[in-house]
């Protein structure tokens, strides 16, 4: 990994996906690491899809590029699923879904995971951001439900720095997303192949 | 001095509020827009002084940042892409007049198509307009950088653009130590250069002039601009001292015995130093001055190794002849008994620069004598 993790973020325009890489990185910063985070997108419409980056590393110095091998991808929107979220992560490398808790686990490891090769994780994002009021026009706010659940997987932030990065970031419904960020953290689960 | 993780456009507007600015007239544009809106909120809140002026178009902005500037203030602007290309004739007016004025460009590709891409074009396109014009590679640099720009401008009275990449710094989250306001005035100073208008004394500036009286002011302008590099220097130094921080106006990297030197400004650069432990016999020439040129720096850094090959980085292409930074360099080579051969390497559109590419680049092995144009789109 060359001291470097890096993570790839996919979600929809109004997501707070954005915000969501950095959030995260602030919560890693917190615990003494350099992270970067940030985004691309065309036209900044709600509901067109959205990618941003995230790199930590023990050093300041990063390339400035888009991530290309991720070690760490996380999918916020339900309908960006299928194997294209898989593109470049590495071997050994975990994908973080939003998924429904009713989502039949083989099928999933059999979309996503096929060759065994990466460690699969779901969290009902979705679930748990409209248990906690998270949603602006009606579409659910997961991004930082997912954060949560990020920072449990690579173990690169724990909770109290990502609530410390969401109190100072987040201005609005701070406490409903501090409650969905440690629900997220609690609840993301590991997709094995023999589950049903 | 607290460090934070903002983006390369809000390290360029805390280094304006840091910087006692005393008129901000700007329009928005991507990528360069949370620039505007950080300092229309820190004016709102009252932690901006001054003027802030919420102007029709990007021509207007430049318009007002002069008058405030005639009238002896310490006056910004930021754009990118169109809305510079729109400033073009007061961009060149602004030199002329000798207006201190400081201006974050951040780079973007110029239409058609529309493209949101940091393509270097837009600001290189301005580069004969008598404007400085600094690069930087990280947010960091990007709030440093303003900061010694006002220190430049004002003490040789030339107009000053602080540039850097869409996206992969203007919106790039990263940690930067940000000095609080008392800090930088202790640096700065107010503005001290002399008003060309003051209220009761109507004048009319910069009339009709000859070509000659054009010539000699031109040479002035010309010389001075040329002497700057010695005055970044100075005004470095004193940064250092104050702040911890140093920029040459040309730094190189050169990790032991080199065969390839790779010439970029940027974010490009900073991708380049990352790979440099990472890459055999290679250093790295990143160039924060693009005007005045350093050219003989550059010369003076090349002739004292055995190159055989310069990779130039050039986020930009000027249509019938190639990438600018390389025909820049090429002049700085022209002293040199026998040059290495140029790669111009060519990322027109603003197309991502990895360390994958440039690792393929220099993987082939046979070093074309002369000059070799290389596309980064046949590189992904």
């Amino acid at each position: 990994m060359n001291g470097m993790t890096e993570f790839r973020l996919h979600g929809r325009g109004g997501q707070g996906i954005v915000a969501a890489a950095a959030v995260f990185a602030e919560a890693v910063f917190r615990e003494g690491r350099y992270a970067r985070a940030f985004s691309l997108f065309g036209a900044e419409r709600r509901g067109a899809p959205v990618t941003a980056f995230i790199r930590v590393s023990d050093s300041p110095l990063m390339p400035r590029c888009r991530v290309y091998r991720p070690d760490y991808v996380a999918v916020l929107d339900v309908t960006l699923g299928g194997s294209a979220v898989r593109s470049g992560l590495k071997e050994g490398g975990a994908l973080l879904i939003n998924a429904p808790d009713s989502q039949n686990a083989a099928s999933l490891m059999e979309e996503l995971n096929p060759d065994g090769a990466i460690k699969l994780y779901t969290v009902n994002a979705t679930a748990i951001a409209v248990k906690h009021n998270l949603t602006i026009g009606g579409f659910p706010m997961v991004n930082t439900v997912i954060i949560g659940a990020l920072a449990r997987i690579c173990g690169l932030a724990g909770l109290a720095s990502i609530e410390e990065a969401v109190a100072r970031r987040v201005s609005s419904r701070r406490e409903d997303n501090l409650k969905a960020a440690a629900e997220g953290f609690a609840a993301v689960r590991e997709v094995s192949g023999h589950e049903r | 001095m607290p460090v934070e993780l903002i983006t390369g456009n809000q390290a360029a507007a805390l280094a304006v509020q840091r910087a006692g600015v005393e008129l901000v007239a700007a329009y928005p544009i991507t990528p360069q827009t949370a620039i505007v809106e950080t300092l229309a909120s820190l004016h709102a809140q009252g932690e901006l002084k001054g003027e802030f002026v919420s102007v029709e178009s990007e021509y207007a902005a430049l318009a007002c940042c002069s008058g405030a500037a005639a009238a002896g203030a310490r006056v910004f602007t930021a754009t990118s892409s169109h809305g510079l290309a729109y400033m073009h004739e007061m961009i060149h007016w602004c030199a002329g007049a000798r207006f201190p004025i400081v201006m974050a460009g951040v780079n973007r590709a110029l239409g058609g198509p529309w493209c949101l891409d940091p393509d270097q074009g837009d600001s290189l396109s301005q580069r004969d307009t008598g404007w400085l014009q600094l690069y930087c590679s990280s947010a960091q640099e990007v709030f440093d950088t303003i900061i010694q720009a006002y220190a430049l401008a004002e003490k040789i009275m030339l107009p000053c653009m602080v540039i850097y990449d869409g996206f992969y710094i203007s919106h790039t989250y990263e940690t930067v130590d940000i000095p609080d306001r008392e800090e930088v005035q202790r640096f700065l100073g107010p503005p001290s250069f002399a008003a060309q208008v003051q209220p009761g004394l109507p004048a009319n500036l910069h009339g009709l002039s000859t070509g000659e009286t054009q010539a000699k002011l031109v040479r002035e302008r010309h010389r001075t601009m040329k002497e700057a590099l010695a005055v970044l220097k100075e005004i470095n130094a004193r940064f250092a001292a104050a702040f911890n921080r140093k920029y040459e106006p040309v730094e190189a990297y050169f990790p032991g015995k080199i065969k390839n030197v790779v010439v970029a400004a940027g974010a490009c650069a900073d991708t380049v130093r990352w790979c440099l432990p990472r890459l055999a016999d290679t250093g790295l020439i990143r160039l924060k001055a693009l005007r005045p040129f350093p050219g003989e720096e550059i010369s003076l850094l090349l002739e004292k190794q055995k190159i055989e090959r310069i990779v130039v980085v050039d986020r930009n292409c000027s249509t019938g002849m190639g990438g600018i930074l390389a025909q820049e360099l090429k002049a700085a080579l022209y002293p040199l008994n026998s040059p290495p051969a140029v790669y111009d390497l060519i990322l027109a559109g603003g197309i991502d620069f990895t360390p994958q590419m440039l690792q393929r680049l220099l993987a082939q092995r046979e070093p074309h004598r002369g000059f070799a144009e290389i596309w980064g789109v046949d590189l992904l």
